[in-house]
């Protein structure tokens, strides 16, 4: 009677732990969720108008004085809105084409960043007779918003108003591309060495301790090693995806070593005994059994160490591709700029419409980490083995 | 009755490091008879086992002295190949361990890669075979590419089975095999051991009195590293010589 009395205290306390315990749990993931909306939200609400673009619609007189003041060329309500990067093409559009001299044509062209931030509704330095102008080209259906093209399809400029991440993207699938190309074969090869064939004694283990010691180390000393080592030693050109790529192909080994021995490790002894019993070599047992049971390990950490590659900006400043770089790289020599180094440049430019830019630019890199890791999920899944 | 020896073991010792777990064990299986090894754990017996196919070779700091003859080849003859060793000796291990691959992928491996088959109709022919020798055929030939890891652990271990005889072994070694069995599926292994030995010569270490006594011809009793008594099964099990080996066959052991 009284054990039983003690019996169900003890069964309550137990059960009011038990919900304890599943109430931090929950209010932990509500937590780590509030922030992710929170961040998305905030992200999306700036950038959603990057994806937007004012134009005007204007008459182009092609006229000897536009040739000298390009913005002659335009209806006089709208010349100090039209975009500097459309009034510039007017003199060489005629110099290819003197056939145009005297014609007019009617246009959409884009407009300048500060009417382009006025008519998304955000903070512009046009004073109030520009406003009004603006409303009045509104109310004449002069003004209109359309699909940005130009920034998927451009790359950086000065002016907001064109500029794009196209030559960002290039870059960076370059650069990822190098890392893969490099890292993959070194890391996995090192790993299968170390895991399956090295013997075990101090020298082994040393280096054990320095590829753990390596994982942890900061990027920014990468990007000083891949300086030191790829462009200053052997002279490959600054700024390039190149550099980028043999710059982060470092950073990534020690990343896909460790996850490449991890899932060696996990392959039970019982498949490589069972493969030495039937009379396979050790090069065998390792191409045949060990290698495809762990991929689907490998390919993760390959992914994930990819990943964050991929969003590495700190040894990519060392090596120079941080920069002001608008033309889109046509080899893997030429100077490119990435993703994250885009968003940065522009983070830190002084336009407003830079704002949206960069939130804009950040939604294009994180559509394409979830690409990468839902590829990763979804290698795994294929080839996952239960044992 | 005249006996050819398959295979013999002449005053073999062996180390882990400095512990002698084997001391000048002198031994010979005849061929196409089941010789079943037992003791209790921690004597040798499967320490023994692994010397025959050099299992142990992949175990760090391990050493051997004496000699073991396959017929006529010294098994640590430098100019022996482990890899030809181990074609000619088949192992099935404790706990079953199909590859996790296809059935018919994890038969036709090792004939496949030591060029045992050429074509695919050779392959089949093995596959088949030896699964039939296993007897397993009727219950998977119609999944043949289901995963061998997928079976039941009664089927998995005839699965091994059929695996080490698809490259046509001499000697089959037996690492209690039907261990992690239970009675039925144990039972089928039995039967299958005494099917098995017409073609070839069998190995077997249990801990399964019964086992030996049913299923082998010849018992040796080890016991903390010596080979403390070998002979016919019946003889063993019924006017053992040794005192050590009658307490421990009757469970007297202390």
């Amino acid at each position: 009677m009284e054990s039983s009395v003690i019996n169900e205290r003890r069964k309550q306390k137990r059960l009011a732990r038990e919900r304890r315990f599943r109430f931090y749990g929950i209010s932990a993931i509500v937590l780590a969720i509030s922030f992710l909306v929170f961040f998305f939200t905030d992200i999306i609400r700036k950038g959603y108008k990057a994806f937007a673009v004012t134009e005007i619609r204007s008459e182009i007189v092609y006229s000897g004085d536009a040739m000298e003041i390009p913005q002659l060329a335009f209806q006089e309500d709208v010349r100090e809105f039209v975009s500097y990067s459309v009034a510039r093409m007017i003199p060489s559009d005629l110099e290819r084409d003197p056939s145009l001299m005297g014609k007019s044509v009617v246009k959409w062209v884009t407009a300048s960043d500060e009417v382009d931030q006025y008519a998304k509704g955000s903070v512009t330095r046009l004073d109030q007779d520009e406003q009004r102008m603006i409303d009045d080209l509104k109310r004449q259906g002069r003004l209109r918003l359309s699909f940005n093209t130009q920034f998927f399809a451009g790359g950086d400029s000065k002016l907001a108003e064109v500029a794009g991440i196209f030559s960002a993207v290039v870059g960076s699938l370059y650069v990822i591309a190098l890392t893969v190309l490099f890292s993959v074969p070194i890391g996995v090869m090192s790993a299968l060495y170390l895991q399956e064939f090295a013997p075990d004694n101090f020298l082994t283990r040393l280096i054990e301790v320095n590829i753990s010691n390596l994982a942890a180390i900061p990027s920014i000393i990468f990007g000083l090693l891949g300086l030191s080592i790829f462009i200053n030693f052997f002279g490959v050109p600054r700024s390039s995806a190149l550099a980028g790529g043999l710059t982060l192909a470092l950073m990534t080994l020690p990343v896909i070593i460790i996850s490449t021995r991890a899932s060696l490790g996990a392959v039970p002894d019982s498949i490589r005994h069972g493969a030495y019993a039937v009379g396979t070599s050790k090069l065998q047992m390792v191409l045949h059994h060990l290698l495809p049971l762990s991929m689907p390990g490998i390919t993760t950490g390959t992914i994930i160490g990819v990943a964050r590659a991929l969003g590495e900006t700190a040894p990519l400043l060392i090596v120079g591709m941080m920069a002001y770089i608008p033309d889109v790289p046509s080899g893997i020599t030429e100077a490119a700029t990435v993703l994250p180094a885009q968003i940065y440049t522009w983070s830190s430019a002084s336009q407003r419409a830079f704002v949206e830019k960069t939130a804009a630019g950040i939604m294009v890199l994180l559509v394409v980490m979830l690409l990468l890791n839902a590829t990763a999920i979804w290698l795994r899944r294929k080839y996952e083995i239960k044992w | 009755m005249d006996v050819k020896n398959k295979m013999v073991a002449e005053s073999m010792s062996f180390y882990y490091g400095d512990f002698q777990a084997l001391k000048n064990i002198s031994l010979a299986f005849p061929e196409n008879r089941v010789t079943a090894l037992i003791g209790p754990s921690g004597c040798g017996k499967s320490t023994f086992l692994r010397c025959l196919n050099r299992m142990n070779d992949l175990i760090p700091k391990t050493r051997m002295s004496g000699r073991i003859m396959l017929g006529e080849m010294n098994i640590h003859d430098p100019k022996i190949d482990v890899v030809d060793l181990r074609k000619k000796i088949g192992m099935v291990f404790q706990k079953p361990n199909p590859f996790p691959k296809s059935i018919y992928e994890n038969i036709a491996y090792a004939p496949r890669i030591h060029g045992i088959v050429r074509s695919r109709q050779q392959t089949d022919a093995i596959v088949e075979d030896s699964l039939q020798k296993a007897g397993l055929w009727n219950e998977v030939k119609d999944r043949l590419n289901d995963l061998g890891t997928a079976l039941s652990g009664g089927q998995q271990q005839r699965l091994c089975i059929a695996r080490a005889i698809a490259m046509q072994p001499d000697v089959l070694l037996m690492d209690e095999p039907a261990s992690a069995l239970d009675p039925l599926a144990t039972q089928k292994i039995e039967d299958l051991v005494l099917e098995l030995k017409k073609k070839f010569t069998i190995i077997i270490v249990t801990h399964n009195m019964q086992q030996a006594s049913r299923a082998s011809d010849y018992t040796a009793f080890f016991y903390l590293g010596d080979l403390v008594e070998f002979g016919r099964t019946e003889q063993i099990f019924t006017k053992p010589h040794e005192k050590q080996t009658e307490d421990y066959i009757t469970g007297r052991f202390g």
